[in-house]
């Protein structure tokens, strides 16, 4: 535990940078709206609003090439080669619901029966320097699901404003290793009651700040996860739906995929990953055009099941929601994680 | 699990034979180029594989062949456009081979019970495995029944084979055809016609049924109907998937995931899945 300077908050980039591709939140001037993505040490802006798209393309790139191959016809030759991509990244000012999303990630990909090994090389060499969020956005929802506004675990580093320097928190070895370079002043125990009240103080201002959002997401796991929910609610979040796919695109936690085989003009042919949403028609339609889930109910209901059923959250160890809120942001139908909980607790109170 | 699992980069396997079974639908025969894995590729009857069309794509196909001394070969139909693709290659042409997938059947639990299968067309494909397995097991079950039914004599998938079959003794086969030819001696007649014609055993008695969906609600309703409890109809399930190890999540039925948790279900669990077949 350290008490270090905004100066040294750069400082801690700067070296990242030589080491790592260095991602993180900045403010786009052109659209006047924050995003996390490839940064220098000079653009990244700690106190930007909460980035509109989650650091899950990092790990989770939007279109990748995960394998290549050439078929000779004529020689009857396959010669096949797995893309790993294991450069060395640095997540920079990650708020706490986009790390629990990234756990939740990690958990899917790396915690099961089989090992995703393109998801493991990306994570292989990572860095992670959390920010504690000391004031919450008017669409977060983190208190009710448990991932906020103070990372608890799997960062590296945690930073903490306290005011007028940074409270700098160590979560792992190699945040250890990495900070020993530098003359840090220790900080004492007192600091740390201060991080904790601003923390406190900041789910205190969820009342008046976050005010777009609430999910009382324990409250209706039950019913989600057992079914007795019912068609006309399912009905109704579906007719609300036009299926533009935004929520799963800028989910921390969404990772369904599509895969991909495209001829490029050199003779190879490269199998691509790319995201894929289970809001689209396509998404269960099979050669010959059967779809098993052709209403869009159905595939409204199979997303909100992801997120919020016991069985699903077993994969991630806690519910699928992070509670970021971005969904309820982008979505046109207005029928965000937040509104669906709504919806089927007013059910339930009936 | 076992070691011989391919799970991330497809092996290559050659072409040995082609044979035509009915219009649209081929066999393809298959070896691995990999010695040490051509001889130790070991599946279970109802799993399945990812194969590759080099240049086109990857798709899901069930396995045909007994898991004990069957050529390794898959039955394919002509209708998407990586399945197209596989039809157009020939004899030496190389394909790339991931698996095996999934649960597989449960023969442990059925031992010693009647098995009567149900099959719709090329449902008779992924069921062939099944039939095969238990006919070289033959004292391990009780009555042996194949109810089988497509839409025209020239749609029957595997006519050398049933020929064989209705020769068994013990292995009661009863065939039938939508729309009959001049030359089409046997039944005509949807499949659950066979149901009025066919004495079927009730008690201990374990039921697949594959087939396309119109046909799979039809004969668990007449199956139903004759008391054969749901926890005792058995049938695999067909899904759009992309990966085969439960990552892609296309196949994703309720809390289950085909890939994985399946493909072979009983009729209980796809009840409470909630999803249409």
């Amino acid at each position: 535990m350290y008490l270090i300077t905004k100066n040294d908050v750069k400082k801690i980039a700067k070296a990242l940078e030589e080491k790592y591709t260095l991602y993180g939140p900045y403010l786009d001037a052109d659209f006047g709206q924050c995003f996390f993505d490839k940064v220098t040490s000079d653009t990244v802006n700690l106190n930007a609003p909460i980035p509109a798209n989650p650091p899950k393309h990092v790990v989770f790139p939007h279109l990748e090439t995960i394998m290549q191959y050439k078929y000779d016809k004529n020689a009857r030759k396959a010669d096949i080669a797995m893309v790993f991509d294991d450069t060395p990244k640095a997540l920079f000012g990650l708020r706490s619901c986009d790390l629990t999303g990234l756990q939740c990630i990690d958990r899917f990909f790396l915690g099961q029966e089989f090992v995703d090994e393109v998801y493991r090389h990306h994570r292989s060499r990572m860095f992670i320097v959390a920010n504690t969020c000391v004031v919450p956005f008017k669409q977060c929802f983190c208190v009710c699901t448990d991932s906020g506004p103070a990372a608890q675990e799997g960062y590296d580093l945690n930073l903490t404003d306290l005011g007028d320097s940074y409270l700098l928190e160590v979560g792992s070895p190699k945040g250890k290793a990495f900070i020993e370079s530098f003359t840090f002043a220790p900080a004492t125990q007192e600091h740390l009651k201060q991080k904790q009240k601003i923390v406190e103080k900041s789910i205190t201002m969820f009342d008046d700040i976050a005010t777009e959002s609430k999910a009382w997401v324990s409250r209706v796991m039950n019913r989600v996860t057992t079914g007795f929910i019912k068609e006309e609610i399912w009905e109704y979040i579906g007719n609300q739906c036009i299926e533009c796919g935004a929520c799963s695109y800028v989910c921390p936690t969404c990772t369904c995929f599509n895969i991909n085989d495209a001829n490029t003009m050199s003779g190879d042919t490269v199998r691509l990953r790319t995201w894929d949403s289970c809001s689209y028609e396509g998404y269960s339609r099979m050669a010959g055009g059967h779809n098993p889930r052709k209403p869009i109910e159905d595939r409204r209901n199979k997303r909100f099941f992801c997120k919020l059923s016991y069985s699903q959250s077993k994969k991630y160890l806690r519910p699928g929601c992070v509670g970021c809120g971005r969904c309820a942001w982008v979505c046109p139908g207005d029928i965000g994680l937040p509104n669906v909980v709504t919806y089927i607790r007013r059910e339930i109170h009936e | 699990m076992s070691e011989q699992k391919i799970v991330t980069v497809p092996e290559i396997a050659t072409i040995e034979e082609i044979k035509d079974e009915i219009v649209d639908v081929k066999t393809f025969y298959l070896r691995f180029d990999n010695k040490e894995i051509d001889g130790n590729f070991k599946f279970k009857s109802g799993q399945f594989i990812m194969c590759t069309v080099f240049g086109a794509g990857e798709f899901a196909v069930s396995l045909p062949p007994s898991p004990e001394n069957d050529r390794f070969h898959i039955t394919v139909r002509r209708i998407g456009k990586v399945t197209n693709a596989l039809h157009d290659l020939e004899v030496g042409d190389k394909v790339g081979i991931r698996g095996p997938f999934g649960n597989g059947f449960p023969f442990e639990e059925i031992k010693g019970k009647n098995v009567i299968y149900v099959a719709g067309g090329i449902g008779l494909i992924p069921l062939r495995s099944s039939i095969v397995h238990v006919l070289q097991h033959r004292q391990d079950f009780g009555r042996i029944l194949l109810m089988y039914g497509s839409r025209s004599p020239q749609d029957l998938m595997y006519q050398y084979m049933l020929e064989e079959w209705q020769k068994i003794e013990g292995f009661e086969t009863f065939i039938t055809v939508d729309n009959g030819t001049p030359e089409w001696k046997g039944n005509v007649g949807i499949i659950t016609t066979l149901f009025d014609k066919v004495e079927i055993p009730v008690d201990n008695t374990v039921a697949f049924v594959c087939g396309p969906p119109v046909m799979f609600n039809a004969v668990i309703k007449e199956l139903m109907q004759r008391g054969i409890k749901d926890d005792m109809i058995i049938s695999t399930l067909e899904r759009h998937m992309k990966c085969g190890v439960g990552k892609c999540q296309h196949c994703a039925i309720g809390r289950t995931l085909v890939c994985t948790d399946g493909p072979v279900y009983t009729y209980r669990q796809i009840k409470t899945l909630g999803e249409q077949i």
